[in-house]
């Protein structure tokens, strides 16, 4: 610990700290160009001087490179440092008139005014290097062309976080400075398109004074990262919450496209993490649990309206799926609530249709149940964050449920338009002047009984419910069966709606089949509950179809034992004969037919009562 | 050629066999082959030289020696005949064959090729005479005389690398650190830190290796006092770099050499091959079981790269930057290691210290070292005299000379008898100092005091024709080229000073700029991040406090009173004075000036491009400056 | 004579899969050939071939196992089992003279009740291309046989009054001991 004085208060803090550490700690504003809390200490823009005395001896030093030591006298804002920083600011307004940055700093330290004139040449010392030109700093001679890889151009304040952030911190090195004096600027090597840069953009974000652009370090858009969550609506960075109701509501960081797994540089995150929470040297790791009872709840997957391409999905920028128009409406979402056309307009009418993947021989012949609620909440809150026109566009509305139908009511009062009748196809090709722009709409109106063109600004669509895309490898890990839709099958739809035909798994939720939350909660319950029989009971209840060894028959073949699934066939080496476990026998019956010597009998299904069966079969014509 | 020595006594053997080829009796003509000579043809003379001696059947009883640098630059090529110590001056080739004929053979001096006291008028025939010599005292110096920069065997005959074997085997390391640090020798790079301290501090540090640098960048316009010691004495800066690692322990080091010096590296690269071969450098010198080998790196041609911190940046490949310095290169230098860096004149010196011991070298100087080697300056510097001095050159001094002993007594006084103005010491980043300090005792804290420094040792004088503004915005200018760029008040600030006072020398100054200028000169200094930043506003601050009415004369009067800022000046012809000689219509290169002959001339102001050759041409003053 | 002829075919299928999917066509109402008698069994692995032996031996003019998927069953590894035994079954039933396609093997998942609609429908078509096995009416031929030449080797004992040296009974007395035993 170190004890030290600034501006006449003492301070005591750990000596590794720098002296603008300990004084932005204590409340004591320093103002700094090129000091970052990620970046190494650079001491290039002389900002943050103080007055240090020290032993006596007194000297103007830069508070962000200085470590403190016993005894220092700091004076921050003393009449010699205000000076030196009024000329400062003087110094760099010359350079850089515009600068927001430069302007707010001489509001703060009070230089009302800039007293120096920008640079000027010499023009029979011009050389025609183009280097002033690069600056756009010192016109010289008639500008050339500006080149076009240069990086830093007017408004760069040079103070080099760019350079020491790609550099230092994100280990890539694209950007750096080149020329002496006047001359320097931040550019790229030989001032060509670096093919190092990796467009994380990390340089434009620390850049203060928004001086960088990309496109000049590398000629290429930077990929986005659309964020999941937002189903590409927005873009997210590699380290991100997920969504906003996360459990854990913990950041996680993608490893695809985290800089520190491309580079090893970077770690801005782990850095400034107060508490030390982040550890990119996590491992995934596989842990083995022991369960009696498994519950399968994972769920479903919603249509991809492509596979319906006369909807225009994926062609047409304004056509969204209901699950897109949830995130716009969503205070929370990409647009902050605004629903907005793709080019920011306002829409003054939407068209929301309904069984898009559903009721549908060429995709899905189900229905999917929950579309026609959503639909309805849809137009009512389009209704109300747009004054848009709403159309439905539905085949039958089914709204069972509490006071479901009583909200489908309310939206007729709402006068949202309801067209009965499955549309044909979503175009953009306008037959009339009002069509002009838009999207239409193409549907048999069968109340009406004659074809529309409804003309909208916005298509939704409201996509249907599927099983999920690995439902068939799941399935087998749990040696359940699948129904003809590829949602898990139940033991028997009225009887055991959460049961499989194992026992001891449970299904509960969408993956069993399309249904909405009131439902699945219940059925959870339901898995739940009987779950809990299962671990609660002390005793598992038995088919009584077991398997059992005829001692006396028993040659001790041994041909039987390997072939049970469940090793319930031991070999008893004292009487030299097989012995079934029955609590491990399930019953399946293999080692009887197996048997070469009849010896090994299965209760309920014995031979004798097969053949009962087969000649009771074949008994009548 | 030589086999690698493995032992003290071997080189002792060595030496003495060296020793046995040579009759100090016998005639030397030695011929400067320093840059500056050779500029003037200084190799074609010794050609001359050898063809001479050739024609004449003297190979073999006269010796020919091409020596580095002998100080006497302004007049150039200088030859000096041995034993009898002759020095003749401005020598041409055909003068070789000359002095051959005459001197060597009929022992004729030849009077012309002496040099002229300019006042008594008087031929000077040797060292003892002539006053340049006679004022210097040139221990480090003086040892260009007697030695062929690529000659080891030369270095060796005049007692070189004895100070090595008597560091290596009579001392121990803390021993020699002791004797430097009670020496009071400080770094005659500029800043004057105590040598002893630094390697103190060295030593004292653990570290899995340790560096020994020498500064050779020296990048002041008008100094090449180190450039000159390396084409001189290569051997010397080698050998105080070979004791200075056996003191601290290291066994690497570098010189970094700037590469406008092409003769110094090739000389200096010659010395480091023949002192491997012989084995005083590499493993195990002499067999005292101590290692150490040097690299030349050559600078990239910034002068920054003469500040430490940059220089070592620039070893390691990086920009020339600097860097903070709160955390010393004695603890972690070149690639975080302990480094020591000095300068060429410092390691020269080393050698000396060693064999002739502090105590010696304490008794010159000023001051008092017998507490701290902070009390005061010892031993001698060479300076780099230049501008408007009779006698330019390289000379050396006793620390505590005073500057008008240098400029008067060894200069010979200004030029062409004009008045004396000021001074420049320590090169661009130094302070410019005036008629009041000619009495001033030249050392390193008084210097500071007056607002200069020492520096590497330039001192240029100027006279009643240079203007101190101009003066101070050319060495802006040569900084503002210089300048990294890293921090803001430098990169920024010099670039603006020189701006304003392109504007006070264009005349478009208020009194107002003047002031702004003495706020911005005063920031730069507190605020820059290296010495480079620090300094350079010594030429604004020392010339404001020191010749503020030349300043004012541009705002307040609109006039140059040295004649120099063009927009201030007019030259007109005074129609009574003048007697139509053309003189300077002849000479003027603008064309500018019309009339007759025998008729007054005119001077046309639109095409006058006030060079001022008019002026100084006119033998009847009938050229008047405004 | 007696009607038309339609085949008779016994159904072996395992409980979990096959059984669901017959149930499911049953439930949907699908419409299919009525010839076939099925058999539940836990799993396919139960399948004994003497099971089929003993239905085409009772009269069945086919038989069809069915079972899970490979991989899906619901014990296992049974079906994989009844497979093996099923590809050597196949090979003994065509020494004997049976067509191959009165046999057949077919992994229908509890999902698949079209599949079990159309594999009836098939298999019943093939066997009615066939014709009728009509093992017991074979059987009973044989047996006539039997009892015509047991008769006749009587006659001609009683007319030789010779015994067996070996055994010392009657050719009468070893029939009857046989017939005892049958």
């Amino acid at each position: 610990m170190v004890k030290l004085v600034i501006n006449g208060k003492e301070i005591t803090t750990e000596k590794e700290n720098t002296v603008l550490e300990v004084a932005r700690a204590a409340g004591i504003d320093i103002p700094t160009l090129c000091s970052h809390e990620s970046l190494p200490p650079y001491g290039s823009c002389r900002f943050c001087i103080v007055e240090v005395n020290q032993r006596g001896r007194t000297r103007m030093q830069t508070s962000c490179t200085l470590p403190v030591a016993e005894g220092m006298e700091i004076k921050t804002h003393s009449e010699r440092v205000m000076k030196i920083r009024r000329i400062l600011v003087e110094l760099m307004l010359a350079r850089c008139p515009e600068s927001e940055v430069l302007r707010n700093m001489a509001r703060e330290i009070g230089v009302p005014h800039c007293r120096f004139e920008r640079v000027r040449g010499d023009k029979s010392l011009c050389h025609t290097c183009q280097a002033c030109t690069l600056v756009e700093q010192m016109p010289m001679h008639a500008p050339a062309e500006v080149p076009s890889t240069f990086v830093g151009r007017s408004g760069c304040i040079l103070c080099g976080m760019c350079v020491r952030l790609c550099d230092d911190v994100m280990k890539i090195g694209a950007l750096g400075f080149e020329g002496r004096g006047m001359r320097r600027r931040v550019t790229t090597p030989f001032r060509e398109p670096s093919e190092f840069c990796i467009t994380c953009g990390a340089c434009t974000s620390i850049c203060p004074t928004g001086a960088i652009e990309l496109l000049r370090v590398r000629p290429q858009e930077p990929l986005p990262i659309p964020s999941e969550f937002e189903l590409g609506l927005a873009n997210r960075k590699p380290i991100h919450l997920p969504f906003p109701q996360a459990v854990p509501r913990v950041p996680v960081i993608d490893p695809a496209t985290c800089v520190n797994f491309m580079t090893g540089g970077c770690k801005v995150c782990e850095d400034n993490c107060q508490v030390q929470a982040i550890d990119h040297t996590q491992q995934d790791r596989i842990q083995e649990v022991d369960v009696g009872t498994v519950i399968v709840a994972t769920g479903f997957k919603t249509f991809d309206p492509k596979r319906t391409p006369y909807y225009g999905y994926g062609v047409f920028p304004n056509v969204y799926t209901a699950l897109e128009v949830e995130r716009l409406v969503n205070a929370s979402g990409p647009t902050g609530g605004e629903v907005t056309l793709r080019d920011g307009r306002a829409p003054k009418s939407i068209g929301i249709i309904h069984c898009v993947g559903s009721r549908d021989n060429k995709t899905n012949r189900w229905c999917s149940r929950v579309c026609c609620m959503y639909s309805l909440k849809l137009a009512h809150l389009l209704k109300e964050h747009t004054e848009a026109e709403l159309y439905n566009f539905y085949i039958d509305m089914r709204t069972p449920g509490k006071s479901y139908d009583e909200f489908y009511g309310k939206l007729l009062e709402e006068r949202v338009h309801f067209i009965r009748g499955r549309v044909g196809e979503v175009t953009d090709w306008a037959m009339t002047p009002e069509e002009e722009g838009k999207l239409v709409i193409r549907v048999e109106d069968t109340l009406a009984g004659f074809v529309r063109r409804i003309p909208v600004d916005m298509v939704v669509l409201s996509t249907g419910l599927e099983p999920q895309a690995d439902a068939q490898e799941v399935r087998r890990l749990f040696n359940m069966s699948c129904g003809s839709e590829g949602f898990f099958l139940e033991r028997h739809p009225k009887l055991a709606p959460v049961n499989t035909f194992t026992d001891g798994v449970f299904l509960a939720g969408a993956c069993q089949g399309p249904r909405d939350i009131p439902d699945t909660v219940a059925q959870a319950g339901a898995a739940a509950a009987e779950a809990m029989v299962l671990i609660d009971k002390g005793y598992v209840e038995q088919e009584p179809n077991t398997a059992y060894i005829l001692e006396q028959e028993c040659s001790g073949c041994k041909s039987c034992i390997p072939l049970c699934p469940y090793t319930a066939i031991a070999f008893d080496e004292a009487k030299q004969k097989a012995v079934i476990n029955e609590a491990l026998c399930k019953g399946c019956g293999t080692c009887v037919a197996s048997c070469p010597s009849g010896s090994i009998a299965q209760r309920l299904f014995e031979d004798d009562e097969v053949f009962s069966e087969i000649k009771g079969v074949l008994a009548y014509e | 050629m030589a086999t690698r020595l493995t032992s003290c006594g071997e080189l002792a053997a060595y030496r003495k066999t060296v020793a046995a080829k040579r009759d100090p009796n016998r005639t030397c003509v030695t011929v400067c082959g320093g840059t500056g000579c050779r500029a003037c043809q200084g190799l074609d003379v010794a050609a001359a030289f050898r063809q001479a001696f050739q024609e004449h059947a003297l190979e073999g009883k006269v010796d020919l020696r091409v020596t580095g640098c002998l100080g006497f630059c302004e007049h150039g090529p200088v030859v000096t005949l041995r034993p009898k110590g002759l020095i003749y001056v401005k020598v041409t080739a055909a003068d070789a064959k000359e002095i051959v004929e005459k001197t060597l053979l009929k022992g004729e001096e030849m009077e012309r090729l002496f040099i002229k006291d300019p006042q008594t008028k008087k031929r000077l025939r040797t060292r003892e005479e002539i006053p340049f010599y006679k004022h210097q005292m040139p221990v480090i110096f003086g040892a260009n005389f007697d030695l062929d920069p690529q000659s080891i065997d030369d270095y060796l005959y005049v007692g070189g690398y004895t100070a090595l074997v008597k560091a290596l085997t009579t001392m121990t390391p803390e021993l020699v650190i002791d004797e430097v640090t009670k020496s009071g020798l400080r770094g005659r790079g500029g800043a004057g830190f105590p040598t002893g301290t630094k390697w103190a501090s060295c030593r004292k540090v653990e570290s899995n290796g340790k560096y020994i640098v020498c500064n050779a960048d020296e990048g002041d316009p008008g100094a090449y006092a180190n450039r000159s010691l390396m084409e001189g004495n290569p051997h010397s800066v080698l050998e105080g770099m070979i004791i200075a690692s056996y003191a601290i322990g290291a066994h690497e080091g570098f010189i970094y050499v700037r590469a406008e010096y092409p003769l110094a590296v090739e000389l200096l690269a010659k010395a480091i091959e023949d002192a491997r071969a012989l084995g005083l450098l590499g493993k195990n010198i002499l067999g005292t079981g101590h290692s150490f080998d040097l690299e030349i790196n050559r600078g990239g041609g910034a002068f920054v790269c003469g500040e430490s911190t940059a220089l070592m940046a620039s070893i390691e490949g990086r920009a020339g930057e600097p860097r903070a310095k709160h955390i010393h290169m004695v603890e972690r230098g070149l690639w975080d290691r302990p480094t020591v860096l000095n300068n060429v004149e410092t390691w020269s010196n080393i050698p000396l210290i060693v064999n002739r011991g502090s105590q010696w070298f304490t008794a010159i100087g000023t001051g008092d070292v017998s507490k701290t080697p902070w009390g005061g300056s010892k031993g001698t510097k060479i300076f780099s005299l230049v501008g408007k001095v009779n006698n330019t050159g390289l000379v050396e001094v006793p620390m505590g000379a005073t500057l008008r002993q240098i400029i008067y007594d060894i200069g010979g006084g200004i030029k062409g008898g004009k008045k004396f103005k000021g001074v420049q010491t320590g090169g661009p980043s130094g302070g410019i100092l005036g008629v009041q300090h000619l009495d001033l005792p030249i050392d390193y804290d008084q210097l500071v005091e007056v607002g200069s420094m020492m520096g590497s040792g330039g001192m240029i004088v100027m006279d009643e024709d240079t203007c101190m503004v101009d003066f101070a915005r050319y060495f802006l200018a040569f900084l503002e080229d210089e300048s990294c760029g890293k921090c803001t008040p430098c990169r920024e600030g010099v670039v603006q000073m020189r701006q304003l006072l392109e504007q006070i020398g264009a005349g478009k100054a208020t009194m107002a700029h003047l002031d702004l200028l003495q706020d911005l000169a005063e920031v730069v200094r507190d605020a820059s991040l290296c010495q480079l930043g620090v300094t350079a506003p010594n030429p604004v601050l020392t010339t404001l406090a020191y010749f503020r009415e030349e300043y004012e004369a541009h705002i307040r009067n609109g006039k140059c009173p040295a004649g120099v800022c063009k927009a201030l000046v007019s030259y007109l012809i005074d129609a009574e004075k003048c007697n139509g000689c053309t003189m300077c219509a002849r000479n003027c290169p603008s064309g500018a000036i019309e009339g007759d002959k025998k008729q007054p001339h005119k001077i046309v102001l639109e095409k006058c491009s006030k060079c001022g050759i008019c002026y100084e041409v006119c033998k009847f003053h009938a050229v008047a400056r405004n | 004579m007696s009607k038309a002829w339609k085949p008779r075919i016994v159904a072996f299928f395992c409980n979990w899969c096959t059984y669901t999917a017959a149930d499911l066509a049953g439930v949907s109402r699908m419409k299919y050939a009525a010839n076939t008698r099925v058999i539940r069994l836990m799993c396919s692995g139960r399948v004994d071939p003497q099971f089929i032996l003993d239905a085409l031996s009772k009269g069945a003019d086919g038989v069809l196992i069915g079972g899970c998927h490979p991989g899906d069953c619901h014990y296992v590894e049974g079906n994989y089992k009844m497979l093996r035994r099923f590809q050597m079954l196949k090979r003994m039933l065509k020494d004997l003279g049976i067509e191959e396609e009165r046999l057949r093997l077919e992994w229908i998942s509890a999902a698949e009740g079209e599949k079990v609609k159309r594999v009836i429908n098939e298999m019943v078509a093939q066997v009615e291309k066939l014709g009728p096995l009509g093992i017991p009416a074979k059987f009973q031929e044989w047996d006539k046989e039997m009892e015509h030449f047991a008769a006749q080797v009587a006659a001609n004992e009683a007319a030789s009054g010779s015994a067996c040296a070996e055994h010392g009974q009657t050719a009468a007395q070893a029939n009857k001991m046989e017939a005892a035993h049958a």
